[in-house]
């Protein structure tokens, strides 16, 4: 069935080309996590394969109204930038084996899949403001550092929401809405940094490649926050 | 001295320290993330214990935390108030009032942490059946039944503990399983693991969150108040 993970991946490519294929991709990724989920009986969040593709999904999503908007519709490095984004998250999910085991007592509840659903939004919407910065330092477009503000903005209050419903979650399964683990510590990194990337903005005109400069390094965080703590620290959240 | 403490005002107040501020705080939480190792007692007892029982090599990078989020919690007081009497004749309510409303909920979740960090508590206990938790006016929740089920697998899809506890002069029982303790006298009561049958006896965890209400409130407040930012901001650029 992994296999049938190919075709968006090809058709993520296309989409560097032709928006309309881009769209058929998201279409078909999210007909595999769908069938996942009916199969799973509950949002496939568990494990590298499924939360990859979640997180892939998410991007090509998200990326759809920037993609079909005035101001970097028409941009082929944007749409290249999200195709490439889309397919080699699909990509990366490949090799990881896709758990079908019930949920685990302590996950099965609603505050988890949202507080889960919530930061994978954030994220991608956090990889698209990072797109939307490379474009803007080889263009210098205006325009484009403020759709990156409009994703950073709109993805940091995703993640914010995700927080809060973290916190709920945390305090009905854990009995605290806080540990001192690494996931927690790089959570709120992350989230500290996106208030920084948009107080620098207040700044002003001479600080716009800093700005775009800050969403390209946010990604990176949002990035080791996601994989790298998982993969390379002990945490009670590690995939 | 009236333009020393201008000065030091404005200084205090502005958007330039205030990024200093978040910069120190995210990279001193950065190398606390790689300095706690397994094994800390961080999360066993309230913070400021911890602050106080662990030598300094074990928790330098907290206190310097601590002091930037203080020197933070301060810029952000400052900043609004600048903020609100700079802008209160400009713009719409909401545009003016949402980000100070962002930086209350960021002050309201620090206040909590300190709530917590001055007065939580964890106790976890084994338990097996007639087995009780007594609390201080002397009450007590007398654990009667365990129940756990398992996968083919041999993973635990469901737990529980039943207990009774005193209510209206006589006794009610309740049933706790993850996610959904119990709450009795500011402590909630939670089954963590329950040992496969016939063994009656589960692991269960005491727990007291001083800091929770209002690390809610700051966190619905924040999220809020950022969702009517982004509406009133919606088409401009």
């Amino acid at each position: 069935m992994k296999l049938l993970l190919l075709l968006p991946i090809a058709l993520y490519l296309g989409g560097g080309l032709k928006r309309p294929l881009f769209v058929f991709a998201a279409l078909a990724e999210l007909a595999y996590l769908g069938s996942r989920g009916i199969q799973l009986g509950r949002l496939p969040l568990i494990g590298p394969h499924d939360t990859l593709l979640f997180f892939s999904t998410a991007c090509a999503l998200m990326a759809i109204p920037f993609l079909f908007s005035r101001g970097v519709g028409g941009s082929s490095p944007f749409r290249w930038g999200v195709s490439l984004l889309a397919a080699v998250t699909t990509l990366m999910a490949l090799p990881f084996p896709a758990f079908n085991m019930p949920m685990p007592p302590i996950l099965n509840t609603l505050w988890f899949e949202l507080h889960v659903a919530l930061a994978f939004f954030a994220y991608a919407l956090f990889g698209i403001g990072a797109i939307l910065g490379i474009v803007y330092l080889q263009r210098a477009e205006r325009p484009l550092l403020d759709l990156q503000y409009r994703a950073a903005l709109v993805g940091f209050s995703f993640f914010s929401a995700s927080m809060t419903s973290g916190g709920i979650w945390g305090y009905y399964a854990w009995g605290t809405y806080w540990l001192w683990t690494p996931k927690e510590f790089w959570t709120s990194i992350l989230w500290l940094y996106y208030g920084f990337y948009l107080h620098i903005r207040l700044k002003g005109q001479a600080w716009e490649r800093g700005v775009a400069w800050g969403g390209i390094i946010g990604f990176g965080v949002t990035m080791f926050t996601y994989l790298g703590v998982s993969l390379l620290m002990k945490s009670s959240h590690s995939f | 001295m009236k333009q020393f403490l201008l000065t030091s005002y404005n200084r205090l107040a502005s958007l330039d320290l205030g990024l200093w501020l978040l910069a120190g705080t995210m990279l001193f939480l950065a190398i606390g993330s790689f300095l706690q190792g397994e094994g800390s007692s961080i999360n066993e007892v309230p913070l400021l214990l911890w602050l106080r029982e662990v030598p300094l090599r074990e928790s330098w990078w907290l206190w310097v935390s601590l002091l930037f989020l203080v020197m933070l919690a301060l810029n952000t007081v400052l900043c609004s108030i600048d903020s609100l009497s700079a802008k209160w004749q400009r713009g719409s309510f909401l545009s003016r009032i949402a980000p100070q409303a962002m930086h209350l909920g960021f002050l309201l979740i620090m206040v909590a942490h300190l709530q917590s960090a001055a007065g939580s508590f964890k106790q976890a206990v084994e338990v097996g059946p007639g087995f009780g938790i007594t609390f201080a006016d002397g009450s007590r929740l007398v654990f009667t039944d365990f129940s756990a089920t398992y996968s083919p697998m041999g993973m635990p899809t469901s737990l529980s503990a039943t207990f009774t506890y005193p209510k209206g002069g006589g006794t009610a029982t309740a049933t706790i399983s993850p996610n959904h303790p119990f709450f009795y006298q500011g402590h909630g009561i939670y089954v963590k693991d329950v040992a496969p049958p016939p063994m009656k006896r589960a692991l269960v965890e005491v727990h007291r969150e001083p800091g929770a209400g209002m690390a809610l409130a700051g966190g619905l407040i924040f999220t809020v108040a950022n969702i009517v930012l982004l509406f009133r901001r919606r088409g401009r650029s």
